[in-house]
């Protein structure tokens, strides 16, 4: 059995219910035990970090203090939220005034930052934990035949001083996700692409304008679907996508995954059970 | 980039793809050797007679480490091809010669040659010819920013009383060389005059002072109207590309959002809705927070609200009557609490 | 012909260009800047790792002004400058300089005590938030005040000719803007600044920028006036020797700010042959000495002036390398690490010591209605504190003059020929021609071999030779590829074959005639440093027949002078 501290986000409890719903099932498949933090907050996204940049560092100090304290791995299932993990444990544990700084205030709850968790998002632990050799004996279902384009979003492959890429257009770790279950990849300008997530709320010209080049140039390239490692991601491709139609004057119906789901299919699970069916652009696949 | 730290695992998969794609610097170095040749299409425009640009391809033989700039120079002055591209130091200091390489940005002076290049100029600037950019545009929006320091305390004289970590905040943004290719990078500026944003580059010259503790201006509405910085998508693109390494979205990007909200925290509704929901549920319903930050303009959508409710995607009884997590005062006390820099 | 008027052009848009201009504004004068490159970003100006610290400032004590004043008058400008300038600089800089720049928001690097951060020994440098910054820093300052001040400037436009009217005075400049391929005439009713710099691109590796052709020199020579010490020119002895274009990446050799820790340098068989802090610890940047000591190892063979010999931070423990990491990048660039490595370093062309003869009170040269500001002068060598003083001079000296009370004749006949010629140049490629880049690459490489720091006299006299046959073969080969008139290189290239035909020619004419060695100047037929006869200005001047002369004008030393009559030159430490 392997454990890990688990930590949906905020987006995978409300908008993407079914990223948390599917994650679930899948990982009782894959036989992982998962053990979430009621109490765990919002990590910030991008507006508290911005805003109270040392309230940030707390919130995010006292979810990866909860997961030490059970000496559990935190896995994530949204961009975001492992980077603001990842940026707090570089601060914290290159920091030491302010990881006492924080410490000090967490201590009323009972809990310490100690640095020594390991963060880690579902995409990373299906290669890191689970491996590509049992990975690929788990499927039961050959995904073979569909053509998938993968859409990584931002906050899995930059900043360089987390993810090491001169460029970014050279990560491959969902390509390799996809092979092994059976898809066949597809290659298209927008893999590493920012959706325009961030400022959707205030404004939604960014992602309706830029995003909607991505699925269609992904959809140009072949592919049948596309599959996100992000909710928030998710959440623009697939809930803006007709307004993306208008913009780029074609008819897109390219389905989103999101990665569990992925995987589920190709676990055998039934697309109910992944809630497939609450998606804006209705999931038709080819398998 | 730079000095790796140390939890780095190379196989691991976070950073699959480095290793097939010869991506660190070591392996780019070491991609050629002496006696090998470099494969260079290079961009050619020349607005006189040229409609559009177009390639030429050429062959040059590697020297010992190589830089693109070393190419192209092979190509203008050794083949006497008079190709137009910038550049004056060729260290890294006059920041001219950036151009993009295989789609990629970077200062030809400082990065490696690679067996295969496709050489182009930046992005999102007038192209005057061949490589040449046109900087005007930059420098203008860089003036509009007031990019010099507004004293409103009298300056008392030299040595002025302030001390290193004071001058931290700023000092990031000092390391700047004005070569612009955070600005090429930006995908935000593809939108053109469909956006107000100033990009990237600008925004780092406007934190030299904004974040200079000496600077008593108030920039907010430079920052807010003016930069409108809340259009940036925090892709970390500028990052990617920034020759010098400064962390733009982390030390300018968002303490300039800081100072903005910090200013005027009522003008910022979505920022101030965000910290409102938190502070009171632990967590981001979207649409309490959509309906926060636009207000009546959320409701007059209602095409898209209904579709997103029938999907469940937005729930109006999760949005009103939905309840905050289980310890919520242990976050409360984290938002009243926590004050200042840490 | 495009046609301007101005009250002041200033040639060059370096530190001193801007100042001058930024003065002239104030004082109610329209500048126009005129800048080859673009203005914060080409030149030597941004190439300044620190800034030195003159007199007391700072909280500086007696024995450390005198120190930097001692490398300044000695190690620097070998006692080839005026004494009184050097106190009334030091002077200025200390009142307004500094205080101006922290003013206007320069961050003087402090540590989290609020101390200043200055670098070990008595002579002081501090930097401009990191050592190796500092230059950036200030031109990022000056490009903004000058766009902040409505100071018109034209870049990436060459002048190619000092327009005199019939009684000799400069009224204007006719000029290429590259971007579009206009020319201009450009009337300046009070006179044209020189501010063109110290640095050149003349030889094959040079610190030079890009665009350098001795444009300043040429101009200058061409229209009458004097020119000096042209033979003191500095070199670089640490810098990368590859990839080529590193030509420019300084291993320093001087002590690393805040630290003690100095580079050692490395002949071919791995001996250690300099170290500053043991062969010239009193020096603030020692390169003649480094200079010297590697001409040694070249007599023995273990060495070249173009490589085999290497430089490196190894013996330096890491924990003190890690606040230089910015200069230290270059070496993790190429995949070495400094703290292990050693890196096959070359000499090159660096800094003209000498330059254009100026009144160093008052900016003045011997030809009406032009001026110098900055190292282009041969009154002091670059530094950017006395660059400025220079500026705020040349500034004053014009507020001071009455303006030409009417527009000058004779001149358009001379701009139309000028535009005649420019334009003339922009032809095509010949059967049997020769691009001009290939010309002043021919120029460089002879410069390099012929005009090394290690100077011949066989080897100069061939270089002067080879210069008449490059003038009066090659030039009339010139030809282009490409007539375009947007950011035509070539034509400018073909421009600047002149220039630099011009200001090598001269240099080499004042190496021959200078009869001794000093500093950073070096013949093997005169291997001494000659105190009693040479410690003077050698002055070169177009005689009235088109001709060249020579006049020397000893230097007068009120309050340091040195204490030998004649030595050999490898035996002086500076």
């Amino acid at each position: 059995m392997m454990k890990f501290a688990y930590y949906p986000g905020c987006s995978a409890q409300s908008t993407c219910k079914e990223l948390n719903a599917s994650l679930r099932v899948v990982a009782d498949k894959l036989g992982l035990e998962l053990t979430e933090y009621a109490s765990a907050s919002c990590t910030g996204s991008r507006e508290i970090r911005a805003v109270r940049p040392e309230l940030f560092l707390a919130l995010n100090a006292r979810i990866i203090a909860m997961a030490e304290r059970d000496n559990l791995p935190l896995m994530t299932v949204c961009n975001t939220c492992t980077l603001n993990f990842l940026d707090t444990k570089k601060r914290l544990d290159e920091d030491p005034e302010a990881r006492d700084r924080v410490n000090e205030i967490l201590k009323s709850e009972g809990l310490r930052y100690q640095g020594k968790c390991r963060i880690t998002h579902f995409l990373w632990m299906l290669l890191d934990d689970i491996g590509p050799k049992k990975l690929k004996e788990m499927v039961v279902r050959s995904l073979k035949g569909m053509k998938l384009a993968a859409f990584y979003g931002c906050h899995i492959v930059r900043p360089p001083a987390h993810f090491h890429f001169f460029d970014s257009r050279n990560a491959r770790s969902i390509e390799v996700i996809n092979e092994i279950l059976g898809c066949e990849s597809i290659d298209y300008s927008g893999r590493t692409e920012c959706c325009g997530f961030h400022t959707a709320a205030d404004n939604e010209k960014v992602a309706i304008k830029l995003t909607g080049r991505h699925i269609k140039s992904a959809k140009d390239g072949g592919a049948q679907a596309i599959v996100t490692p992000c909710p928030l991601c998710h959440t623009v491709l697939d809930g803006f996508q007709k307004e993306m139609e208008r913009e780029v004057k074609q008819k897109l119906n390219v389905p989103i995954l999101h990665l569990p789901q992925l995987v589920g299919l190709a676990l055998g699970l039934a697309p109910e059970t992944l809630h497939l069916n609450r998606h804006m652009v209705p999931v038709k696949l080819p398998v | 980039m730079g000095k790796i730290g140390h939890d780095f695992d190379p196989l691991s998969s976070r950073y699959l793809g480095r290793i097939e794609a010869h991506d660190s610097n070591e392996d780019r170095l070491n991609q050629l050797k002496v006696g090998d040749f470099v494969t260079a299409q290079i961009s050619r425009f020349d607005p006189a007679v040229d409609t559009k640009p177009y390639f030429e391809t050429y062959r040059v033989p590697y020297v010992k480490w190589m830089r693109v700039l070393d190419v192209l120079i092979y190509v203008s002055e050794t083949l006497g091809i008079e190709y137009a591209h910038r550049w004056y130091c060729g260290v890294k200091k006059c920041g001219t010669c950036a151009v993009r390489v295989n789609g990629r940005e970077m200062l030809s002076c400082w990065e490696p040659a690679l067996p295969d290049m496709v050489i182009e100029p930046l992005r999102h600037l007038p192209l005057v010819r061949d490589l040449i950019v046109d900087r005007e545009p930059y420098e203008r929006r860089v003036m509009e920013l007031k990019p010099l320091l507004v004293r409103t305390k009298p300056y008392l004289g030299l040595p002025e009383p302030i001390t290193d970590r004071e001058m931290r905040a700023a000092s990031y943004a000092m390391d700047c060389i004005n070569c612009m290719a955070c600005f090429s990078a930006c995908p935000v500026l593809d939108l053109g005059d469909q956006t107000d944003f100033s990009g990237p580059a600008p925004l780092v010259q406007l934190a030299q002072v904004a974040l200079d503790r000496r600077d008593g201006m108030d920039r907010s509405v430079l920052i807010k109207n003016t930069a409108s910085i809340f259009e940036c998508v925090s892709c970390y693109r500028c990052e990617e590309v920034c020759p010098v390494e400064i962390p733009i979205v982390s030390r300018v990007i968002e303490p300039l959002k800081a100072l903005a909200f910090a200013t005027k925290p009522a003008e910022n509704k979505h920022q101030s809705a965000f910290l409102d929901i938190v502070n009171s549920r632990g967590r981001i319903d979207p649409s309490a927070l959509i309906l926060k930050t636009q207000g009546l303009r959320a409701v007059l959508n209602p095409a898209r609200a209904i579709r997103l409710w029938i999907k469940g995607k937005i729930s109006p009884v999760q949005t009103f009557f939905g309840s905050a997590v289980p310890g919520i005062e242990y976050v409360r006390r984290l938002f009243s609490d926590v004050k200042g820099a840490l | 012909m495009k046609t301007r008027v101005t009250d002041i052009i200033i040639v060059g848009g370096g530190a001193a260009g801007t100042y001058t201009a930024l003065c002239l504004k104030k004082a109610g004068i329209e500048p126009l800047i005129l800048a080859k490159g673009l203005i914060g970003k080409s030149g030597a100006s941004i190439f300044a790792g620190n800034l030195n610290l003159h007199g007391h400032v700072f909280g500086g004590n007696d024995e450390e002004a005198a120190a930097m004043r001692d490398y300044i008058v000695r190690w620097y400008n070998h006692y080839l400058i005026d004494q009184d300038y050097v106190l009334k600089g030091e002077r200025w800089t200390e009142e307004v300089y500094y205080p101006e720049l922290e003013e206007a928001g320069l961050y003087f690097r402090r540590d989290d005590q609020g101390k200043i951060v200055t670098s070990y020994g008595l002579a002081r440098g501090a930097a401009l938030k990191q050592q190796g910054q500092s230059g950036i820093l200030l031109m990022d300052l000056r490009r903004k005040q000058v766009r902040q001040s409505g100071i018109e400037t034209l870049q990436e436009t060459a002048v190619t000719k000092l327009v005199q009217n019939d009684r000799g005075e400069v009224v204007g400049v006719v000029a290429l803007h590259c971007p579009t391929g206009d020319i201009y005439f450009i009337r300046a009713r009070r006179g044209v600044v020189i501010a063109t710099g110290p640095a050149d691109r003349l030889a094959s590796r040079a610190t030079g920028t890009r665009e350098q052709s001795g444009d300043g020199l040429a101009l200058t020579y061409r229209a009458g006036g004097e020119l000096l010490n042209l033979e003191i020119q500095w070199w670089h002895a640490s810098d990368f020797k590859w990839p080529p274009c590193w030509q420019r990446m300084h291993v320093y050799p001087n002590p690393l700010v805040g630290t003690k820790e100095t580079a050692r340098m490395y002949n071919s068989d791995g001996e250690q042959f300099f170290d500053q802090s043991t062969d010239a610890p009193n020096s603030y940047a020692p390169y003649p000495t480094q200079l010297k000591r590697l001409a040694e190892q070249v007599a023995n063979g273990k060495a070249d002036l173009n490589g085999r010999y290497f430089t490196g931070y190894d013996h330096i423990e890491p924990e003190a390398l890690r606040n230089y990491a910015r200069q230290l990048k270059a070496f993790e660039k190429v995949g070495l690490q400094a703290e292990t490595a050693r890196v096959e370093t070359a000499t090159t062309w660096h800094y003209r010591q000498g330059g254009i003869n100026t009144n160093p009170h008052t900016m003045e040269t011997n030809v009406a209605g032009l001026y110098v500001a900055g190292p282009v002068g041969g009154h002091n060598n670059g530094s950017l504190g006395y660059t400025t003083y220079d500026a705020y001079l040349c500034a004053e000296t014009i507020k001071n003059k009455a303006e030409m009370t009417a527009l000058p004749n004779g001149s358009d006949f001379v701009a139309e020929a000028e535009r005649a010629r420019v334009t003339g140049l922009l032809r095509m490629l010949p059967l049997n021609g020769v691009s001009p880049i290939s010309v002043k690459t021919k120029i460089r490489d002879l410069m390099y071999d012929k005009m090394g720091f290690i100077k011949t006299k066989q080897g100069m006299e061939s270089a002067l030779e080879e210069i008449g046959r490059i003038r009066e073969e090659d030039t009339l080969r010139m030809g282009l590829n490409n007539l375009s008139l947007n950011e035509n290189f070539g034509w400018l290239d073909a421009l600047d074959v002149y220039n630099m035909l011009d200001t090598c020619e001269v240099t080499i004419r004042s190496a021959l005639n200078r009869k001794e060695s000093r500093g950073p100047f070096y013949r093997t037929d005169y291997p001494d440093v000659d105190n009693e006869n040479w410690l003077a200005k050698n002055i070169i001047f177009k005689h009235r027949n088109g001709g060249f002369e020579f006049r020397t004008e000893p230097y007068k030393l009120p309050y340091y002078r040195p204490d030998f009559k004649r030595e050999k030159y490898l035996d002086v430490l500076w």
